[in-house]
């Protein structure tokens, strides 16, 4: 037991603490001293990037009896998780200030959302793997609706409806697996699939399970809530929505797609044709939106299916282009949601209100162009690279897919033209008599917008350590 | 000499002082700017004629970057690697020419954001070149699409106070990159397949273009491949159901603007026809040919007969450049050597010409703000050396003996009918030949209804050509009859 804890949990240890000490402190402290909950928490972080160095990864370690587990491709995502974490913390400044008496609690719940998504990927077993999702769940209800109005609490509402629901169909899918194997461990499951003829309704219950776990990326069935919580929610926590849930749940449906459950070829077309509708839905949804945070939320739910399409044709090629895609996106997305946070929370989030910011913010409206060139794929960024990376991946998964990936392909398109909407009234010319404010920002925000600029022209022009990388990852899963 | 003579500097030296342009640290003045540009664009084109001396096509230039010890994206087989053969050397001259003529004569039509505008311009050239001598499908890929940034900024961007069709500059150039990306779209698939199933194949993991052969690939993939990619190469051609964007962002476009796009940009459809369908996949392309001869045929004859009906000038140049492809597509589906070098000399002279018709329509409409031919009259009396030269240009662009058009429309013709493939290719050859006479009633309107007639009084003190605009025209026309009087100049470093 001991043994477990310091091989393979002492990240989500540290993080643990640090979630009661920020409990504990909202309690005695009084609202003057909000201020400190950040550095609590970033310190928190940072200690557990660090303890992921204790983590034992070489071979595969499994504690707990079997139900949690630990390998290199779970301390990449931990890693990434957890620095997306931090980024997010760096950028909550501006949130906090606004919520003094609620600070600790933001940050405690933070870190709990953060604790669920490492514990979402390093699971092993159907019964953490449930725990550890309604925690996430749970923990981005309140991050969705820790400000005041209208929006936010039905933005928090339809997202607290919708993970119920959609948890309801992934215990089903787990229970008709139950009932097929008599297990709920992953190395057990597996053991059973490859002994034994599958069946039919063994198919059904992992397609389930997928779509179940898909809500959190805004996949078909459960997909329209995505616009309403965009558009209801803080940029801060969107940078958090747009990213940490997002890794947690493809890093679990890649290795439960690679190891317990097989990987027949009904389950590959369902997800298939499950992606190319969310990202039919999701492009023609944003062509007719003015909203930036709609449009990105359309895009969040539309680079979510292409990522789903190619994770369900399990090769490791494929794997190793997933996680590229995956770190290539956080980065540009918290980019993206950094500069917002920049343009401030309270101002309208109509395309046309973005107009001439160029004009009095070169550096970071630069910055910000560059991210969403970024995310449509445009070069040189890391968003080329990581979609023709993707898309290669599906191109060798067969003549059957073409179709899919011609679709996929026609979709981007589409894409590009709601980013060009978000896009060019930045540079647009002004008239005299309107004012282009210069933007208030703090260190914090100028860094993340800054660093992430930087990481996706640099990912743009030598791609090749990270694809090792993540290469290297895939053959190891 | 070899050592000074470097690919990657000649493709990325235009982008390198695009990005020293653009910082804030750069002088906003403008004219130290124009005359910088000026000297960068022209010390690039001496730099291109060095290169061209010494090209030698039996050892190209062929170099591949290494970063970090590593190949570009070493797991999927693609390499920074970039090369010429003959065909991308002529191509890379032609490039920065008329990219240095289109600096020269921005002077007048570029009134505003002249950092942005000169930056975005250099990049452009930066893009083009790398199109034409990427050594790697993937390579090409990138450049292809990063082209369509500055392009968008220059055809869309505000450079001339209260420039009438601003707006529909803007919508044009949305359309321009919205067709552009949807063809690309096409040929990435075609990429992908093509890379896949070489490997699959010939076992070698490589997106090279030298290290693909398509004998081993399934005949019935070959087609879908060559379909793909020639969807996205007839958007920038443009094969004629994927044309519309052309006109539009052509009229709307700044007068350099027009001038390279019509001059280079739509040539790299054409190079990547000749680059992927014609060499990489001739097995397929055989097959296609035919139809794509009748495709080309369409293009010539109905955008003649479309350009006639036009009554603004610059759409007229710009339905004439359609019409010019559809030669140049034709010259490329009679696959034997003569259809080939005609067709690259095509691009050369039509290049030159179409650039010194945008040059004119630009001038034309500076002067008078006006570009309908019905309203416009009487230029010949107020500007009789543009009158000279326009006369000249037009001339040669309907064909006639001396000038370079005349030669590679001729050629096209001849080899089209040499063609051993199909007699469709003949048949077409045979249907084109009336674009020789379309073209001059276009022309030839396009002269005598703007250039003669009795000037309005309010233009009687209009001015005459000034240097730069003489000088632009004049080194055009140069070229022009430079190429018709030796034109094996061209045809030989092709054969």
């Amino acid at each position: 037991m001991i043994n477990d804890i310091f091989n393979i949990l002492l990240p989500h240890f540290i993080l643990g603490g640090f979630i009661i000490l920020l409990l504990v402190l909202s309690m005695i402290l009084s609202p003057r001293f909000y201020r400190y909950a950040r550095i609590i928490s970033a310190v928190g972080i940072s200690g557990a990037i660090v303890c992921l160095s204790t983590v034992q990864t070489e071979p595969q370690y499994f504690g707990f009896k079997n139900s949690v587990m630990a390998d290199s491709y779970t301390l990449l995502f931990d890693f990434v998780i957890l620095a997306c974490g931090f980024l997010i913390t760096l950028l909550s400044k501006n949130l906090v200030r606004r919520h003094k008496r609620h600070a600790y609690t933001f940050f405690a719940i933070l870190l709990t959302a953060i604790f669920a998504a490492m514990n979402i990927v390093s699971a092993n077993d159907f019964l953490t793997l449930l725990v550890s999702v309604e925690l996430l769940g749970f923990s981005t209800y309140f991050l969705i609706s820790v400000s005041k109005g209208y929006l936010p609490k039905e933005a928090g509402f339809k997202y607290l409806i919708t993970s119920a629901v959609s948890t309801g169909i992934f215990l089903f899918g787990v229970s008709y697996l139950y009932g097929i194997t008599g297990s709920l461990n992953f190395s057990a499951i597996y053991e059973y699939i490859t002994e034994n003829e599958t069946s039919f309704i063994y198919a059904v219950s992992a397609i389930m399970i997928i779509l179940g776990l898909g809500a959190k990326l805004a996949v078909f069935p459960f997909a329209n809530w995505v616009i309403d919580v965009y558009k209801g929610t803080e940029t801060t926590v969107l940078a958090y929505l747009s990213t940490i849930p997002k890794l947690a749940v493809f890093g679990i449906i890649c290795r439960l797609l690679v190891f317990p459950l097989s990987n027949s070829f009904e389950i590959v077309f369902v997800i298939a044709v499950i992606s190319l509708i969310t990202a039919l839905w999701a492009n023609t949804y944003a062509i007719r939106e003015n909203n930036v945070k709609v449009i990105l939320a359309c895009s969040a739910s539309a680079n979510a299916s292409y990522v789903l399409l190619t994770s369900s044709l399990v090769s490791v090629y494929n794997l190793s282009t997933v996680i590229f895609y995956l770190i290539c996106y956080a980065v540009m997305n918290i980019g993206v949601f950094a500069y917002l946070n920049m343009y401030g929370d309270d101002k309208s989030f109509d395309v046309s209100a973005f107009s001439g910011l160029y004009h009095k913010n070169h550096g970071f409206t630069i910055s910000y162009a560059i991210l969403l060139i970024g995310l449509a794929g445009i070069p040189i960024t890391s968003g080329f690279i990581a979609k023709i990376y993707l898309f290669t991946a599906i191109a060798n998964s067969g003549l059957v897919f073409v179709p899919f990936l011609l679709g996929l392909l026609l979709l981007t398109v589409i894409a590009l033209y709601y980013y060009l909407k978000i896009l060019l009234p930045l540079f647009q010319e002004c008239d005299k008599n309107t004012s282009v404010q210069k933007l208030r920002t703090n260190f914090s925000q100028k860094f993340v917008v800054a660093a992430s600029a930087i990481i996706t022209v640099l990912l743009g022009i030598c791609p090749e350590m990270l694809i090792e990388l993540c290469k290297f990852i895939a053959y190891n899963i | 000499m070899s050592i000074l003579l470097s690919l990657p500097f000649l493709v990325f030296f235009p982008m390198v002082i695009s990005l020293l342009v653009l910082s804030p640290l750069f002088t906003s003045n403008e004219v130290v700017l124009r005359r910088f540009s000026k000297g960068v664009f022209g010390f690039h084109f001496l730099y291109t004629v060095l290169m061209l001396v010494f090209f030698n096509s039996s050892t190209p230039y062929a170099v591949s970057i290494n970063l970090f010890g590593m190949d570009w994206i070493q797991s999927m087989g693609i390499k920074f690697s970039l090369r010429t053969d003959a065909v991308s050397i002529i191509l890379v001259t032609l490039t920065s020419f008329i990219f240095f003529m289109a600096a020269v004569s921005s002077k007048f039509s570029i009134r505003k954001n002249h950092k942005f505008y000169y930056s975005m311009l250099m990049l452009l050239e930066s893009a083009i070149l790398g199109i034409f001598t990427a050594g790697d499908m993937f390579l090409f890929f990138l450049f292809w699409e990063l082209e369509m940034v500055p392009a968008y900024f220059l055809i869309g961007g505000k450079f001339m106070e209260n420039y009438e069709h601003q707006e529909e500059a803007k919508t044009s150039a949305v359309k321009f990159i919205l067709f552009t990306f949807f063809g690309s779209m096409f040929m990435l698939l075609g990429i992908l397949l093509i890379h896949y199933y070489n490997f699959v194949s010939n076992g070698i993991l490589s997106a090279s273009f030298a290290d693909i052969t398509d004998s081993t690939i399934p005949f019935g993939i070959q087609i879908l491949i060559a379909i793909c990619l020639l969807i996205g190469f007839g958007v920038k051609l443009p094969i004629i159901p994927l044309h519309t964007w052309l006109p539009d962002a052509h009229t709307n476009a700044q007068t350099p603007v027009s001038m390279v796009l019509a001059g280079v940009l739509l040539k790299t459809g054409a190079y990547g026809i000749y680059r992927f369908n014609y060499e990489m996949l001739p097995q397929s392309f055989k097959v296609i040919a035919p139809v794509l001869a009748v495709l080309a045929l369409i293009n010539i004859i109905y955008t003649a007969f479309v350009s006639y009906a036009q009554t603004d000038i610059k759409r007229i140049v710009a339905y004439s450049s359609i019409s010019n492809m559809g030669l140049i597509l034709l010259g490329l589906c009679a696959v034997n050597q003569i259809g080939l070098s005609a067709s690259v000399f095509h691009m050369v002279s039509h290049g030159l010409v179409t650039a010194g018709l945008f040059m004119i329509a630009g001038i034309v409409y500076l002067r008078f703000k006006d570009r309908d031919i019905n309203t416009l009259q009487g230029v010949a009396t107020v500007m009789p050396r543009l009158f000279g030269f326009s006369v000249l240009i037009v001339l040669a662009s309907i064909g006639l003996p001396l000038f370079a058009p005349f030669i590679s429309e001729v050629l096209t013709v001849i080899g089209a009918m040499n063609s051993d493939i199909s007699v469709f290719i003949r048949f077409s050859a045979l249907f084109s030949l009336p674009l020789l006479i379309l073209s001059s009633c276009y022309m030839l309107k396009f002269l005598h209804k703007g250039f003669f007639g009795t000037v309005k009084d309010e233009y009687l003190k209009v001015n005459d050509l000034s240097v730069h605009e003489f000088l632009v025209l004049a080194s055009l026309l140069g070229g022009l009859i430079i190429f018709g009087l030796c034109p094996n100049s061209i045809l030989g470093m092709i054969n």
